[in-house]
């Protein structure tokens, strides 16, 4: 049965509340998958996954298994992976290289463009049984935005760049370094929360707030005392970048910004990257900061960790995280990269340890009755948001729920409006 | 106790004497995880580590040779002893939260199978130093209900020093592919 609830009353985004049943209700859950995420570019992959014909990577968009795979022709393409006879999967490794994925039930098999190329005992079915009927479900509409994929089951999506509006200019400050762009470490980071996909999400989006308690012991044994930050670094200031999309980024804003890992910083030429990106970017979200693209996509800049945030339930959600780096980089500084990422984020870093212990500890206690009723406060800037004439759009302070609030007021909208598959049903 | 008796035949099981002080070496080590004595614990590792725990993923058989992350892809841990120091400290610092109030945790450490190294395959070790496989199901309990079993496989080379052994490569196998749990915040 499908109700669709009128989530209005638990957003006030002018107001800076929520209501926390928009962590803990199933049919909530369930129309977030109908209306927020069957309608929406999601992400599925880098480019650099595919490098020959018939590699191909499974993933999930919302709860929906699908492989993302390079066709004969060099082109990307997505589908539902389900056997369209009986539904179970088609392939069942998380990536590889293939002419065909045959399904293991009943050995109906399709080629690289989804195709279904053999059924056996073919000659049982009716004379009507057309195989081209019968191929694997396409994504419709997949995209690509410097080396990152995006797909989405939308028939008649607003392109991706048009919907990425002014977040393509922080994102390039991560992604368009030079020319050559970026590529992926080998392997995926792949861990599970108790905790709605949303807390991680809002949080890329919103919040430079929590890294000073959060990640105290952090930032204690990073500093070069190893005695706790300086306050130049706790009293940082910076911008919030809050997209009209639900997108979100926010970043210390310094003439002296720098990569963290010391043999990535050593090698960077910061004065190329002014020309290419300009100081804005160089000074901002070059290197520290966090970011959320609209709905569960978000990366840390400084670490080369991006990340998707896969929904497994109200209360559950699946993290897998990529590490990129330049291509350009020399191979030490591409190791360095990456051990700086996995010592810091991925599920043993000492930033990320104490990120997935505060989303848990939010959802756990979220579902009782009286807790339930009592609203969040999302009030940090309120009526901060300005352009500032540096950096584009509506930008608000580092510390600040602007993006947070701009994220559920989108979240809001798509869950009150009827998506393309509903007709006009309400 | 003599010390001067181990049969030291290159890739040669160990003694049975050996065995037992390769067992009561890892008890003592699992003891000291389990009672977050980290800093104690650094002691019996090896100055020029190598400590590596490669995430795993699902292949197609005909790909299984690559089931295991290479050298330089996606690891949980690939530490040296200075990085472990380094996260020793945070979590010595007083404002770890994921581990405060700390978990409990029980390192159970079974299978083990010591034999001596073969220098032609290990270069700077001797046949002295012993190449153990061993298994381990490590159990964490979280606040109230948490509940977390970590079971896998470490591959160790431990060299002898005057005071005993220490851990100078391990590569640690956890028999997962998503990690079943919100964070590692101990160490195998």
């Amino acid at each position: 049965m499908r109700r669709n609830i009128d989530v209005s009353g638990l957003v006030d985004h002018e107001g800076g509340l929520l209501d926390r049943a928009v962590f803990t209700d199933h049919s909530i859950y369930a129309q977030e998958m109908r209306r927020v995420f069957a309608p929406s570019w999601l992400f599925l992959a880098h480019t650099d996954q595919f490098k020959k014909p018939g590699d191909f990577f499974a993933t999930f968009m919302g709860e929906d298994p699908v492989l993302v795979t390079l066709t004969r022709e060099k082109k990307l393409k997505a589908f539902l992976n389900s056997c369209r006879h009986r539904g179970a999967r088609v392939c069942r490794a998380d990536f590889g290289q293939t002419r065909n994925f045959t399904c293991s039930y009943h050995g109906w098999s399709y080629d690289l463009d989804g195709k279904l190329v053999s059924v056996p005992n073919e000659a049982g079915y009716p004379e009507s049984f057309e195989r081209d009927d019968w191929g694997l479900v396409e994504v419709p509409h997949i995209e690509t935005y410097n080396g990152l994929i995006f797909g989405t089951w939308n028939p008649s999506p607003i392109p991706l760049r048009e919907s990425l509006g002014d977040m393509a200019w922080y994102m390039d400050a991560m992604l368009d370094h030079d020319d050559d762009g970026t590529e992926v470490v080998g392997g995926i980071h792949k861990w599970v929360l108790d905790g709605n996909w949303k807390l991680a999400a809002e949080q890329f989006a919103t919040d430079w707030y929590h890294v000073n308690m959060s990640h105290a012991s952090a930032l204690m044994v990073m500093s070069p005392t190893g005695k706790g930050p300086r306050d130049e670094i706790v009293h940082r200031t910076g911008r919030q970048y809050v997209d009209p999309n639900g997108h979100g980024a926010g970043f210390p804003v310094h003439t002296k910004n720098r990569f963290d890992a010391k043999t990535v910083h050593d090698h960077t030429d910061y004065t190329a990257l002014r020309e290419r990106l300009g100081d804005a970017r160089v000074e901002g979200p070059l290197t520290n900061g966090h970011a959320t693209v609209f709905p569960n996509f978000s990366y840390l800049p400084v670490n080369g960790s991006i990340r998707i945030w896969h929904p497994k339930g109200p209360d559950k959600m699946e993290v897998w995280a990529w590490t990129i780096v330049d291509k350009c980089w020399p191979d030490e500084v591409k190791q360095a990269q990456r051990l700086y990422n996995l010592r810091t984020f991925g599920p043993s870093g000492i930033f990320e340890q104490d990120d997935g212990e505060n989303w848990s500890e939010c959802q756990a206690i979220a579902a009782g009755f009286i807790t339930n009723g009592v609203a969040l406060n999302y009030q940090m800037g309120l009526g901060s948001e300005r352009e500032d004439g540096r950096y584009p759009g509506t930008t608000s302070e580092l510390y600040s729920d602007a993006a947070g609030r701009s994220f559920y007021a989108r979240w809001r909208t798509l869950m009150n409006t009827p998506a393309w598959h509903e007709g006009d049903a309400r | 106790m003599t010390t001067t008796n181990h049969s030291t035949v290159a890739g040669g099981l160990a003694s049975l004497q050996t065995h037992f002080e390769v067992q009561q070496f890892y008890y003592r080590e699992a003891e000291l995880l389990d009672d977050g004595r980290y800093a104690d614990w650094l002691t019996l590792l090896a100055d020029d580590l190598d400590y590596w725990m490669p995430t795993r993923t699902n292949r197609l058989r005909r790909q299984q040779a690559l089931a295991t992350a290479a050298r330089g892809e996606a690891a949980f841990y690939d530490e040296s002893k200075e990085s472990l120091a380094w996260r020793i400290r945070r979590f010595d610092s007083g404002m770890a939260w994921a581990e405060d109030p700390p978990s409990r945790t029980r390192h159970l450490v079974t299978n083990v199978v010591a034999r001596h190294v073969d220098p032609d395959d290990n270069a700077g070790f001797a046949a002295d130093d012993l190449a153990v496989r061993s298994a381990f199901i490590v159990y964490r309990n979280r606040l109230e209900r948490e509940e977390n079993i970590f079971a896998g496989s470490r591959d160790d080379i431990l060299r002898r020093s005057d005071e005993g052994f220490q851990v100078a490569r391990r590569v640690i196998l956890l028999d997962q592919n998503v990690l079943l749990s919100k964070n590692i915040s101990t160490f195998f």
